[in-house]
């Protein structure tokens, strides 16, 4: 039970944590104050309290299938917001690029964190369990926040020209794994047609192996994707790293990082 | 925004063809104190079913697959529609994620 808790919540807290690392280095290159990550955590909770409490209802949407459209749709508009941030973030519109930035954690905190609290609502009926899964789900949030700040100050020793290249194809990867991820739920509900894998990776890189899902969280990585969810994933990640072209001119200086100079 | 639109186009195209499909075999699994009956669930291979999960259970459980990729919470006392498939023959195995150390099964298509 200890083992599988530590599991379930460090998946869970894997994927938001590393957004919000990207994030935190835009927020820090642009010099923008931390303000949004309180706020958006206070109402990421609310959300996901409200989301978690609701979930059955929802279930019972369009034919059972009210939770795959649910998430869909969150994941389709983080992908909308992070090709709105990539857009702002060229013309430096620092108030706008902090409410999208709270808004992409808000979102991943209500998809991510609703799950956890139903988790651990079942462990209400059997109070003889909640202590190990407890103590499963402390130490998941622990590895979990632990590998988002290796990221964010792997990220911040780089240098500013790097660091900003890799935070942007990381960002266009973070849009195509939701696209990718939204393609797979509407599959599920059968609102998109089922296709075939593309491609079978499962014998030399399982997706539950320790690398699998450190890189599923990271850039969506599937061992057996089909063809609809390979392609969204590549459009958008395409799309995103289409509208960050200004920053990819080869004269181009680091533009964030100017903001930092005195 | 224009951009937007036209990702969104081919997704509803894809939508009105999905829902166009014929009728799909409904299979039913139900889990009972943290485990799947049947655990072994026989499916055609080469086609779309609909997995019907009722879980009977106070909890709640997730019903998820790396095999399948498939991921559903399932709240207790409900039930929840997962379609699967079309699959080539062989063996997908599935878990529930809130209780992995009982909840197990596979889905064979054959």
């Amino acid at each position: 039970m200890l083992l599988s808790s530590v599991i379930l919540v460090l998946r869970e807290i894997l994927e938001a944590a590393l957004i919000v690392s990207i994030l935190l280095v835009f927020s820090r290159q642009l010099a923008l104050s931390g303000r949004w990550i309180g706020t958006a955590l206070v109402v990421g909770l609310l959300g996901a309290t409200i989301y978690a409490a609701r979930i059955g209802e929802v279930s019972d949407w369009f034919g059972y299938v009210g939770q795959e459209v649910v998430n869909a749709t969150m994941q389709l508009i983080l992908c909308g917001l992070v090709a709105a941030f990539i857009l702002l973030l060229y013309r430096q519109r620092r108030r706008a690029l902090s409410w999208l930035m709270a808004l992409v954690l808000v979102l991943s905190l209500t998809r991510e964190g609703s799950e956890i609290l139903i988790y651990y609502s079942g462990f209400l009926h059997q109070p003889e369990l909640l202590a190990p899964v407890l103590l499963g789900g402390g130490l998941g949030t622990g590895i979990g926040l632990s590998a988002g700040a290796l990221l964010y100050y792997g990220l911040m020793a780089l240098r500013p020209l790097y660091r900003q290249r890799l935070s942007l194809v990381l960002l266009a990867l973070f849009g195509g794994n939701m696209v990718s991820q939204a393609t797979l739920l509407l599959i599920q509900a059968d609102w998109l047609p089922a296709g075939g894998a593309v491609w079978d990776s499962s014998t030399y890189l399982p997706d539950q192996s320790v690398v699998g899902q450190l890189l599923y969280a990271l850039v969506g990585y599937e061992a057996t994707p089909s063809g609809l969810q390979t392609a969204g994933y590549l459009g958008a990640t395409a799309v995103l790293l289409f509208l960050q072209w200004p920053f990819w001119r080869p004269s181009s200086e680091p533009r964030l990082s100017q903001a930092l100079k005195p | 925004m224009s951009r937007l639109h036209l990702l969104l186009l081919p997704l509803l195209a894809a939508v009105s063809v999905g829902a166009a499909m014929a009728e799909t075999p409904v299979i039913r699994i139900e889990i009972r104190d943290h485990l799947f009956y049947p655990d072994h669930v026989k499916i055609p291979a080469d086609t779309k079913v609909k997995l019907l999960v009722h879980n009977t259970d106070p909890t709640p459980e997730e019903f998820e697959s790396y095999e399948l990729n498939r991921e559903k919470i399932i709240v207790g006392g409900s039930r929840a529609v997962i379609f699967v498939g079309p699959l080539p023959p062989g063996e997908y195995p599935f878990f529930g994620e809130f209780y992995p150390e009982t909840a197990q099964g596979k889905v064979i298509a054959e």
